[in-house]
């Protein structure tokens, strides 16, 4: 893995498998044992993007009400802006990484954390009005899917604020070491890929909710 | 023990950050995302046509967070991600497409429609 990032595997050098061993490379391994956990969330968000297919059809509307007659994009608009600026911080930060300079990689780390906040307390305002006017999960099968896919994706928010406040405190008190180096890795792919998620969730849940 | 030999810093997947292809991703996502946005709101299209429109943009911002955000390309580096991510597509297509086509075909033939979204709805009951 000592080859630089930008070199192109050529077809006809490439080889199938190694003649001898290359050395144990920890950082690459356990980042690709999270990206395939990573592609493992993906496969629940498929279920539940399934669901929503499934359960958005007018009989699972239940008397209940559809989502074009309460759906604010205003709301998931801000959750867009934020939560892509959030990535786009969190980007610098590891460009900051790179350069090996440790407050620049906390104090983007901390921008980014700020905005996963506000976008949590979007959601939160979103979900609230929701409730104030009585669309709750249990009023029929669509809205139960509606709760469950943002919901869902505002824990992985929840969970990645979490994990920046942790990196934080370990960057402040280690250093970049290799074991910090994985988890900043593994963060990365974690929080780039919920921007991913959102796209999905933006698109198939507010925006062709809004026209169905 | 490569990790006491050599700098962390120096791997590769700390070396493939590039502030510029970020920057890149995220004015692309923001832009197509808000074009979505508008046209959604708008009603400038048929309910159909935003449907699919809405659809090939996500399906652009996520090709383009994909590449510029997410590394997937066939560097060294990350060549077994895209590799693990390719993989995986077959999968995402059958678990929604093909749960979409069963049960499109199971509410036609088993669910009582709602009068409004029935094609039947103004014909006469049927009578056995």
């Amino acid at each position: 893995m000592s080859a630089s990032a930008a070199q192109k595997v050529d077809p006809a050098q490439a080889t199938l498998w190694a003649r001898h061993y290359a050395g144990h490379d920890m950082i690459g391994t356990r980042t690709f044992g999270f990206w395939l956990y990573m592609l493992t969330d993906a496969m629940v968000y498929a279920a539940l993007f399934a669901s929503l297919g499934v359960l958005s059809h007018a009989v699972n509307l239940a008397g209940g009400p559809s989502p074009s007659a309460f759906i604010n994009p205003i709301y998931a608009y801000g959750e867009t802006i934020t939560l892509f600026l959030s990535v786009l911080i969190y980007g610098y930060s590891m460009v900051a990484l790179k350069n090996g300079n440790r407050g620049a990689v906390i104090g983007s780390m901390f921008v980014a954390m700020l905005l996963g906040i506000v976008y949590l307390v979007i959601a939160g305002v979103d979900i609230g009005n929701m409730f104030a006017h009585g669309i709750f999960p249990q009023v029929s099968g669509f809205l139960s899917i509606f709760f469950t896919i943002i919901i869902y994706h505002a824990l992985h928010i929840l969970v990645g604020v979490v994990w920046m406040l942790v990196m934080m405190v370990q960057i402040a008190r280690e250093g970049f070491s290799a074991n910090v180096i994985y988890r900043l890795i593994n963060l990365r792919l974690f929080w780039h890929f919920q921007a991913v998620i959102w796209v999905f969730v933006f698109t198939f849940v507010y925006l062709q909710g809004m026209v169905a | 023990m490569t990790e006491h030999t050599q700098n962390p810093l120096d791997h590769p997947e700390v070396q493939l950050a590039n502030g510029r292809a970020y920057l890149v991703g995220f004015i692309f996502s923001m832009l197509l995302m808000t074009a979505g946005l508008w046209l959604a709101v708008t009603h400038i299209m048929a309910p159909f046509g935003t449907v699919l429109v809405t659809s090939i943009l996500a399906g652009m911002v996520v090709i383009i967070q994909g590449y510029f955000i997410l590394h997937m390309d066939i560097s060294h580096a990350q060549m077994w991600h895209t590799v693990a991510m390719v993989l995986f597509l077959p999968l995402f297509v059958v678990t929604i497409g093909l749960t979409a086509w069963m049960f499109h075909g199971l509410y036609q033939r088993t669910m009582i429609m709602p009068p409004a979204t029935s094609s039947m709805a103004h014909m006469p009951p049927m009578s056995h």
